[in-house]
């Protein structure tokens, strides 16, 4: 059996296997998502109409031995930002749906009228049932239903109660290795384009799967090998080293350290109450509490930053709380207790929101007043809302630049319509023109592969310094690229300090694709799926005037290191040139 | 006239006769006498600097022959702390 693509038509609930086209041979997660996406989906398209399309793919080495590389990606046109999207997340359903050669799962279509839809797929069935007893329900109950009605061992992709109400910062949420409905591909509102097309579920049995096809198996194996020794020699990487230790919420007390941990909607930089929701402390209390740290997102990763946050005695697991959700969810509402932020992280993955949009919104909703900084049992009845389906629920279910408007707040922390991530531009500026110039709109893992050498830039830059299009624009490159892989992108710390990492990488993909590729090749890969994804927004209206931070960062100070954001227009079009 | 040294992670047991509480940083106020950089700073509490990740002043990413005075504040982080910074920025040095 080749590689697959499942194309589904809700319209007619209509599934079918199509052969995978051999121009596409050499692309998978976010190289494809994003190429189906510019061939097939009209830009100028509501993204919540029938001519929108969602893709699922993994990525090119997931579902392999190879570590740490159970990725898949999502894409589709965002009904936040207007523009092309792609959102990934690390989870066994990746995994499954690799095993089962399925490159893409293409959904097409709009079912008439409310039903919601599972789509069940195994070995020798594609069919659909009904999801209508679902709807309305907390995905930690749903899930729990859904593993004791289909066993155990297969993968969940759903939406929730914020996707039904078509909000755009509703996620797609994959199931983590507990069943756990905790992995997200969250952000651009991918949920939302989920259900406008009736879908609820999508639930992958991969027993008898025939496995991902390895053309050249001595070079994977020889670059599996190499891989594994980069990421279990380095510090970052190993067992015991940062993100193995404390997850990525280490960062918090960092960030906060560098004056540019956005506190209360981005009013300052650095707040030492945040120490109360540092990585430190948190993976302190999960053991105290009987959780689990570390943990894994997908089986066969090395690296293991995830954990099980949950209340005390080991009860009422939440699954991961991640830096981005911990400061979203935390100090950018003024919370800084992990046991409510627990809480809020709980509501979102029940909801199922995007929890940097959810903080987001948060934050713009405080500050216009239905909520004092801080306030987080108010927090947590402003998600009940989306819950109860009410008009307000509808309005902050869509997120942080409709909630501000809605409420007439002018600090309003997003580029594309998309909510910043936990990192003020003002003190680390070169994160700042990525978020203005990533086709994804503001997205901190758009420019986030620590790639500087691989791409030849070398050295490194002052956070300080606006001379930073060329930074932006090749961690963007090399960013895109390992979304390709399926490879998780904290590979980035040890391939790069390792040399023998990369050409594991590389072998990797040569055993998959039986090629010849080297590291040189690299650049150009990423380069031309972020040319796809920049002609999509380019034919959807999108201009260089659309690549710009908010006004208040370049207007106001962020204490402490009191400095705007100052890097010049015509540095930021310098990223994509004119 | 004294430096407010913040303390992370693992490098918090370093530290004689200070007892941190529970997993948030230990809080030093060092006395500027005979402290004019980093590396002065790390001698006096005993920290080497093979055992260091991060070291910001006043946020800024500095290295071990950054310069401090009166009323700075100073985070060092431990080693398994390395995370972003190393690899993005250079670090600020004075010497």
């Amino acid at each position: 059996m080749s590689k697959r693509i499942l194309r589904v038509n809700m319209s007619n609930l209509e599934a079918k296997f199509e052969d995978f086209p051999a121009d596409f041979a050499a692309l998978g997660g976010r190289g494809l998502t994003s190429t189906i996406v510019e061939k097939e989906v009209d830009p100028l398209c509501h993204p919540l109409g029938p001519n929108n399309k969602l893709v699922l793919a993994p990525g090119l080495v997931t579902g392999t031995l190879a570590p740490s590389s159970g990725r898949i990606s999502v894409g589709c046109k965002s009904p936040l930002t207007g523009g092309i999207k792609e959102a990934n997340a690390g989870t066994p359903f990746a995994q499954q749906l690799a095993r089962m050669r399925i490159a893409a799962i293409i959904v097409e279509g709009k079912h008439k009228g409310s039903d919601f839809y599972t789509l069940k797929i195994t070995k020798d069935k594609v069919e659909f049932t009904s999801a209508n007893k679902w709807v309305g329900k907390g995905l930690y109950e749903t899930y729990k239903g859904l593993f004791k009605e289909y066993g155990d061992k297969v993968g969940i992709c759903g939406i929730g109660i914020a996707a039904e109400l078509f909000g755009a910062s509703s996620g797609i949420c994959f199931n983590d290795p507990e069943g756990l409905p905790s992995r997200y591909a969250g952000r651009g509102g991918v949920g939302a384009v989920m259900a406008s097309k009736g879908l609820k579920f999508i639930i992958i049995d991969d027993t008898g799967a025939p496995g991902v096809e390895i053309l050249n198996e001595e070079a994977f194996k020889e670059g599996a090998e190499k891989l594994r020794k980069a990421l279990t020699t380095h510090d970052v990487t190993k067992p015991g080293g940062a993100l193995n230790s404390y997850g990525t919420s280490v960062l918090v007390n960092i960030i906060n350290e560098a004056g540019g941990l956005p506190q209360r909607n981005f009013s300052a930089g650095q707040d030492d109450r945040s120490e109360k929701v540092s990585g430190e402390l948190k993976a302190e209390e999960i053991k105290k509490r009987g959780g689990k740290r570390p943990h894994y997102c997908n089986v066969g990763c090395i690296i293991q930053c995830s954990e099980v946050w949950c209340k005390p005695g080991g009860k009422d697991p939440v699954g991961c709380l991640e830096y981005e959700s911990v400061w979203s969810l935390g100090p950018n509402c003024g919370i800084y207790n992990l046991d409510d932020v627990g809480e809020l992280n709980r509501a979102c993955n029940d909801l199922g929101l995007d929890t940097i949009e959810a903080g987001g919104m948060m934050g713009v909703a405080m500050e216009g007043g239905l909520a004092e900084f801080g306030d987080a049992k108010k927090a947590l009845k402003l998600m009940d809302e989306i819950r109860n389906k009410t008009p307000l629920g509808r309005i902050l279910a869509n997120g942080t630049a409709f909630t501000a408007q809605a409420l007439g707040v002018t600090r309003v922390p997003v580029v594309k319509s998309q909510s910043l991530p936990a990192y003020d531009p003002r003190a680390i500026k070169g994160i700042g023109v990525t978020y203005a110039t990533t086709p994804q709109g503001a997205d901190h893992t758009a420019g986030y592969a620590i790639a500087t050498e691989i791409m030849g830039v070398g050295g490194t830059a002052d956070p300080m310094d606006t001379n930073k299009a060329d930074l932006s624009r090749n961690l963007q490159i090399a960013t895109a690229a390992v979304d390709a892989t399926g490879y998780c992108l904290f590979i980035a710390f040890a391939v790069l300090d390792i040399p023998e990492g990369l050409e594991g990488v590389v072998g990797t993909l040569n055993g998959i694709l039986g090629s010849n590729l080297t590291v040189a090749d690299v650049p150009g890969y990423g380069q031309s799926i972020i040319d796809v994804e920049r002609k999509f927004n380019k034919a959807a209206g999108f201009t260089k005037l659309d690549d710009r931070l908010p006004e208040f960062f370049l207007k106001e100070k962020l204490a402490p290191h009191n400095t705007v954001f100052d890097v010049s227009d015509e540095e930021l079009d310098k990223v994509w040139g004119a | 006239m004294t430096i407010l040294v913040k303390i992370f992670g693992d490098l918090r047991n370093k530290i004689k006769d200070e007892k941190p509480d529970g997993a948030l940083p230990l809080n030093l106020y060092i006395k500027t006498e005979n402290i004019e950089y980093i590396r002065d700073i790390l001698q006096k509490i005993s920290i080497e600097e093979k055992d260091t990740s991060h070291i910001f002043v006043n946020g800024v990413y500095a290295g071990f022959n950054k310069k401090v005075k009166d009323g700075d504040r100073i985070g060092i982080f431990s080693k398994n702390q390395a995370l972003l910074y190393k690899w993005y920025f250079k670090r600020e040095e004075d010497e």
